[in-house]
């Protein structure tokens, strides 16, 4: 099971059920895969940065979910099928993920063992101080 | 009476001068010490979703900063630009802009 994240945009010009319609689609094709469905973030209209297929504007979709990777392949085929997604992008975020939280773990580790540590001296030059053991 | 006075161009003989020494005849090539800008303030998630973040190091046309002029370290660049190339292929930026 990976996390993967897939940012698709759907025609400006249709209507709001149609749009709606299509992520159910596509949740449905997750679900019956074996995956589960994390969050479904809604942009909105947003301006494209080029012209896609004649249209200026999309609606963007984000969709992350849990899936198995042959999941994801007939995924992407749907949503090569579906008239109203002019674009769509897949990208595969546990590893990144697990990256994030390893490094926020070693820094939360860092910051603690510091304050331990070193307790902050008051004034700046001390002739004597005592120093505490460290324990690790 | 034999001193040693070394090769010429020995680092003991040279002027410490350093960067600025050589400047004198071309280009300075430190000119100052540059942070990246990820290390410092520990910023970790380089997303392709972030335009406001990867706009910053895009240029006028589009194209992506070199790392000499802005300063970012080689792991958070490579990062960057892959973050950069994913948003242009989800039209989040442009391939190259009109300046």
């Amino acid at each position: 099971m990976r996390t993967y994240e897939e940012l698709f945009i759907l025609k400006p010009d249709a209507p709001e059920e149609e749009m709606d319609q299509v992520i159910e689609q596509m949740s449905s094709v997750i679900t019956s895969g074996g995956g589960t469905v994390d969050k479904v973030d809604k942009w909105g209209k947003r301006r494209l940065a080029y012209r896609v297929d004649k249209y200026r504007e999309g609606h963007y979709v984000l969709i992350v979910f849990q899936a198995a990777p042959e999941t994801v392949k007939e995924l992407e085929r749907r949503l090569r099928v579906t008239d109203l997604v002019i674009k769509f992008l897949t990208v595969r975020i546990d590893e990144t993920l697990k990256r994030q939280e390893k490094r926020r773990k070693q820094r939360e580790k860092r910051a603690s063992r510091k304050a331990a540590s070193m307790p902050p001296a008051p004034a700046p030059a001390q002739p004597m101080f005592t120093e505490e053991p460290v324990e690790g | 009476m034999a001193e040693s006075r070394g090769r010429p161009g020995s680092a003991s003989q040279r002027p410490t001068g350093g960067d600025k020494a050589v400047a004198t005849q071309k280009k300075q090539y430190f000119r100052r010490k540059k942070v990246c800008r990820f290390c410092v303030e520990k910023i970790d998630d380089i997303n392709y979703k972030d335009v406001k973040l990867l706009n910053a190091f895009v240029a006028e046309r589009g194209k992506i900063i070199p790392r000499r002029i802005s300063g970012v370290c080689g792991p958070c660049q490579r990062r960057l630009s892959d973050a950069i190339k994913k948003a242009r292929n989800i039209a989040l930026l442009p391939f190259a802009a009109e300046v």
